[in-house]
């Protein structure tokens, strides 16, 4: 399965199961994301690919990290900047700590997803025969 | 190399002449231009943080340095510099974070000293008090105000408070204790000027 496929998939169970899994509909995640309507759709059927900046939105209203959006083999990988930076980072105050871990992730997802650009919303894709 | 607080302010003044500084005034821009020649990635973070001012990361994903983005001018200038002193002498430790819990810590001292020196060198900060006429422990918050509105440097006022009481230009604590210092512009800029000062 391609990581956009995997992306698209957890987004879809992640909405499915919200609110202990009652779900949310797509129509009210892109209010709560302030994105168009049939974004969230395009995102799930890997017509669009999100941003990492989407999929941090998305990994705060569903309450999880960003590296839950990828399969579990690459985004298990030594994240050693992330455990180097947390230890050095006792003192911080627990929100801090904890935004500093967020932000460790999203390097850590950028790196996994990176060198893919978002197709253009609005314009077809060419057909290959 | 281990450096000490002399050697961090050579290496500071050192890196402004190598990228064109020459005034007390480092925007944003110069920093990011200097991130740039050094391959320094930066990430603005959108979310609100409590403390934190920056991060610098250095592994196998690249250098990084994340800067929190809701920081206005002046303090993001500062925290650029003082993660640039991280960049140049700490990689080693791989990551290292900036807020007020760890500030005393030497890696941090020296961050804070070399950003304070690229940003305002002593040099300078004795030359403008000689062209201000202020003699040795006689810099008062006045003058502190008018030195920064006329150099319109991006060193704060605590830190050029800091640097005068360190230079003997004022008591110990004279200006290090005073807060306030944007109200007590609006009182200062009211009153009469004193000294002389071209810049």
């Amino acid at each position: 399965m391609s990581l956009l496929k995997h992306v698209a998939e957890q987004i879809k169970e992640l909405r499915k199961h919200y609110n202990s899994g009652e779900g949310i509909s797509q129509e009210a995640l892109a209010r709560q994301l302030n994105v168009a309507p049939n974004t969230i759709s395009r995102w799930e059927t890997g017509i669009y690919r999100p941003s990492l900046e989407d999929l941090e939105n998305l990994s705060r209203f569903f309450g999880v990290s960003i590296i839950a959006f990828f399969p579990e083999e690459i985004a298990e990988a030594t994240n050693d900047d992330l455990l180097a930076l947390l230890r050095t980072a006792k003192k911080l105050a627990p929100e801090d700590l904890e935004e500093l871990r967020k932000y460790a992730e999203f390097r850590h997802a950028r790196s996994i997803y990176k060198g893919k650009s978002r197709p253009r919303p609005g314009r077809k894709a060419t057909k290959h025969k | 190399m281990n450096y000490d607080y002399y050697d961090l302010k050579v290496l500071a003044r050192r890196v402004r002449a190598e990228n064109g500084l020459t005034s007390p005034r480092v925007l944003q821009t110069d920093l990011r231009q200097i991130y740039f020649r050094y391959g320094i990635e930066i990430d603005y973070w959108p979310y609100k943080f409590k403390y934190l001012r920056g991060a610098f990361i250095c592994d196998d994903l690249g250098t990084t340095v994340m800067l929190a983005q809701n920081l206005p001018h002046d303090p993001m200038v500062f925290t650029m510099a003082h993660e640039l002193k991280h960049f140049l002498t700490d990689r080693h430790l791989r990551a290292s974070y900036c807020d007020q819990s760890n500030i005393s810590k030497a890696v941090e001292v020296g961050a804070e000293i070399f950003a304070a020196e690229f940003l305002f060198p002593d040099q300078f900060f004795v030359e403008y008090m000689q062209r201000m006429r202020v003699k040795r422990n006689q810099c008062n918050a006045q003058t502190i105000i008018r030195l920064k509105q006329e150099t319109r440097t991006t060193l704060s006022y605590a830190g050029l408070a800091i640097k005068a009481e360190r230079l003997r230009y004022a008591a110990a604590g004279s200006l290090t204790r005073l807060k306030g210092w944007r109200k007590l512009e609006k009182v200062y800029n009211k009153a009469p000027a004193v000294g002389v000062f071209t810049a």
